[in-house]
């Protein structure tokens, strides 16, 4: 049952694999394509919606458009279908492209290209005719429009302008992206702030209003036209998705359900504007830096009572409308009186009525020289007064100073309470030359570095000299460890000493007592052959020696069994009378001799 | 008593190792204060030949080049002044008054070409600019002496301290040889040159007649990436380089 079940779902399987296999090939051979607009005739303010619709299939690489220099082309994506109709399966990709118009006329939209499995399709060209728009736009029938404004039609070089651009909206509008004209070789624009919104009623309909205004300074004189300000936006019309008997309608109209808009995309432009840049009359009085407006300059002086030495702030005030921005102020000429350190100016700007107004601040450091009374020049700022037309001098009052010797006494500050939140003027010091650190003379420091530290004695001495102590040290703690937990290796070392120091025991006295004195040597030499080759006891005969030592290889054994001998012979046979050094020399060749083989 | 002698051998050979040697310093001494009385005397001419001399006789120190750069300096010298200060750099790495004189002299020439950015090696290894070659390596022979006395401690008394400080001292040992090797890898890869004719045109090739890509002035630093004959190939930075006649530069 089981294994009948299986071949079932195995053959649907393969039958849905054949189908899904053999159906690209059966619609990759019906491909069509289509270009659609949504209209053929509109204006320059409305956006045109180009569809380029490819049918039997979806896997194509863009469509190639043609050359459209009356439009600008945006793309605006791409949307597929799938569709099963009587188990027939159609698909089909859909290019949409928006085309705002550039200029007015009739233009036709040439075919459009598509390349399918190495086959190039096309659509047929399509005719649209693109007109003004209404001019009845202000009057109230339009949901938008714009317009743009300047200041002044004549204006000199380098006077401020002030540009207006408005857009006018009934409806909602958004995605607004507008596109201001400047030419940059013929004016040096700055902004003035965010953009204002209002209302305004024109003709009885209320309108929104948005207004951006930049400041504009020409840099060229002669007649310019200005192009037309540039905006795309979507306007959002509400729409009635229910009846109006519906007697929810009201109620999910409500702006917390949130409306259902339609969107219009709309590209609105305003009128160019023509504007005449004159250059400025003759007679710029001296030191005239191209300052066009209207000013004020003051001076104020922090003290006009002060010590020599002390510090006083000049502060020179310039306010007015234009470009202020570009003031610079020189030092004033005092003539070695005073010593000035100039501040940064500081730089504010308002914009009042559509107008930049600035304020530069100029502060200078004086700190005077010399004691007596003193007169701080004037400073002037020549400038061109464009509502006047005529050059203009603004200048500041003399301001007297009165200059004490400077009162050097130096107080002891031990208690000072009610002075210590006086602020003390920090001392500025003047770099008044740059010149190189002097030479060397101390002869310590004039040591020849070169022959020490790069020859290869000092390297391998200062480098290896401690590798070979650190190993001689290394074999000096492993003897000493041995001798510590080796008791075999300490008699060992220890044999030779212990057997020559009893021995010169034994030579610094008589030995009357010929027995004891062969019965000690033999111990000594026992012991030390015993200690040598770690025998446990002294009770060891001539002939145990003997084997031992041939055992380890001395070539002395047969001699010192025969030293034995003669000792235990001592023991039964007493000595002549100096016989005993003799013996002990012996004694101490044979241990010798034994230690050097051992 | 074995283990004592060996104590006081290694104390000896600290001793010989670093207690300054005697040098034949009273040879060139007097030469090194007459050619300061020179300085002193305005006569800077003479005073740049008695430190050129002692240069060309092999005597080797900072403040010697510092000298000779402060009176190339006096002389309006500004080339030589730099190249005499960019090798007392070698010697005298941490001396403040050789940077002073080092930029001024730089603020001096018409390129104003600063000295070159650290390498990643010199940035990883940065204490290694503050020290010559010589210091460097009296401090690897001091950490191994050091290194080798505490292990041989170690292994005599094994304690947990002693064992610290050996693998402290291993990882310091290390370091400055590693130290010591970034030191010869930056000697080796960019010499700094400076050029010392008034003005020198860099080449495309190595021909006279090969397109000039830029020119430079006396004074100016320039990194030496390649050698060729007669020519030398400089470099300002990664797109900037060219040949240049061996005459016009100083390394």
């Amino acid at each position: 049952m089981n294994r009948v079940h299986f071949k079932h779902i195995s053959l649907l399987f393969l039958v849905a694999t054949l189908n899904l296999l053999t159906v690209p090939q059966s619609y990759g051979e019906n491909v069509s394509v289509a270009a659609t607009v949504d209209k053929n005739h509109l204006s320059l303010e409305d956006v045109l919606h180009l569809s380029i619709i490819i049918k039997g299939t979806q896997n194509t690489p863009p469509p190639e458009l043609p050359s459209m220099p009356d439009f600008r082309v945006i793309s605006a994506g791409t949307s597929s279908s799938t569709q099963y109709i009587n188990t027939q399966r159609s698909v089909s990709i859909t290019h949409n492209f928006r085309l705002t118009p550039m200029n007015t006329g009739t233009f036709v939209i040439g075919p459009v290209r598509v390349r399918v499995n190495g086959k190039t399709y096309s659509t047929q060209p399509i005719s649209i005719k693109v007109e003004k728009p209404s001019t009845q736009g202000a009057t109230g029938l339009k949901n938008a429009f714009v317009e743009a404004s300047l200041s002044n039609k004549k204006a000199y070089i380098g006077e401020q302008l002030v540009y207006t651009f408005r857009l006018f909206h009934r409806v909602d509008a958004k995605n607004l992206n507008l596109k201001l004209p400047f030419d940059k070789a013929w004016f040096s624009k700055e902004e003035l702030g965010e953009p204002k919104s209002y209302t305004k009623v024109i003709n009885g309909m209320q309108y929104h209003v948005q207004e951006l205004s930049t400041a504009l300074f020409p840099l060229k004189t002669g007649l310019h036209e200005i192009a037309s300000s540039v905006i795309d936006l979507d306007l959002l019309y509400p729409t009635q998705s229910r009846s109006r008997r519906d007697p929810f309608g009201q109620f999910f109209n409500d702006p917390f359900f949130g409306r259902r808009t339609q969107a219009e995309h709309k590209v609105l432009r305003s009128e160019s504007l023509s504007i005449e840049i004159l250059t400025l009359p003759d007679g710029a009085p001296k030191g005239f830096d191209n300052l066009i407006g209207q000013f004020e300059i003051s001076a104020e002086p922090g003290k006009s009572n002060l010590e020599v030495g002390d510090t006083t702030t000049l502060t020179v005030t310039i306010s007015g409308k234009g470009n202020i921005r570009d003031i610079t102020l020189k030092e004033p000429s005092l003539n070695g009186k005073f010593k000035t350190y100039p501040d940064k100016p500081e730089f504010h700007q308002t914009v009042q009525n559509n107008q930049i107004f600035g304020k530069k601040v100029f502060k200078f450091a004086l700190v005077p020289l010399e004691a007596g009374n003193r007169i701080l020049p004037k400073f002037s700022l020549p400038y061109f007064d464009s509502a006047m037309s005529q050059y203009r001098v603004a200048e500041t009052q003399p301001i007297p100073l009165t200059i004490r010797p400077s009162s050097t006494k130096e107080e002891l500050n031990l208690v000072q309470s009610g002075k210590q939140n006086v602020p003390v003027p920090k001392p500025e010091i003047e770099t008044l030359g740059r010149d190189i650190l002097p030479i060397f003379t101390k002869l310590e420091k004039f040591q020849n570095s070169e022959s020490d530290t790069h020859s290869l004695t000092f390297l391998g001495t200062g480098f290896g000299s401690p590798l070979i102590l650190f190993m001689l040290a290394a074999i000096l703690i492993k003897q000493q460890k041995r001798m510590k937990h080796d008791v075999a290796y300490y008699r060992h070392r220890n044999a030779y000493k212990n057997a020559t120091q009893r021995l010169k025991q034994m030579s610094s006295f008589e030995h009357s007592d010929a027995k004891e004195f062969g019965r000690v040597l033999s111990e000594i030499l026992r012991e030390y052959i015993g200690n040598k080759l770690n025998l446990q006891g002294k009770a060891t005969t001539a002939e145990e020696v003997e084997i031992r030592l041939k055992e380890s290889d001395y070539e002395a054994a047969n001699m010192t069994r025969k030293f034995l001998d003669k000792c235990e012979t001592l023991q039964f046979a007493p000595l002549a009378s100096g016989s005993t050094k003799e013996l002990l020399g012996e004694s101490e060749n044979l241990i010798k001799l034994l230690e050097k083989q051992s | 008593m074995k283990f004592s002698n060996g104590f006081s051998l290694i104390l000896l050979f600290v001793l010989i190792l670093f207690t300054s040697l005697p040098t034949n310093a009273s040879e060139y001494l007097q030469e090194i204060v007459r050619a300061n009385d020179l300085y002193s005397e305005k006569r800077f001419t003479e005073s740049a030949q008695v430190y050129e001399s002692l240069i060309a006789n092999g005597v080797r120190n900072g403040y010697l080049y510092y000298n000779l750069g402060n009176t190339y300096i006096r002389m309006g010298k500004t080339g030589p002044a730099v190249l005499n200060y960019i090798r007392a750099r070698k010697w005298i790495p941490r001396d403040e008054n050789l940077e002073a004189n080092l930029k001024f002299a730089i603020q001096q020439t018409q390129d104003k070409i600063d000295l070159p950015p650290s390498g990643t090696l010199s940035t990883l290894f940065f204490w290694s600019k503050d020290f010559n070659l010589s210091e460097l390596i009296k401090i690897s022979m001091l950490l191994n002496l050091v290194f080798w006395i505490t292990l041989a401690l170690w292994m005599y008394f094994r304690t947990s301290p002693l064992q610290i400080a050996r693998n402290a001292l291993l990882g310091l040992l290390l370091l400055s040889f590693f130290s010591i090797g970034v030191k010869l890898v930056n000697k080796s890869d960019f010499d700094l040159g400076v050029v010392l004719a008034k003005r020198v045109e860099v080449k495309s090739g190595r021909a006279k007649d090969a397109v000039t890509l830029f020119q430079l002035h006396e004074g100016a630093l320039v990194k030496i990436s390649d050698s060729h004959e007669s020519w030398l190939e400089v470099r300002l930075n990664d797109e900037q380089k060219g040949w240049v006649p061996k005459t016009a530069i100083g390394i």
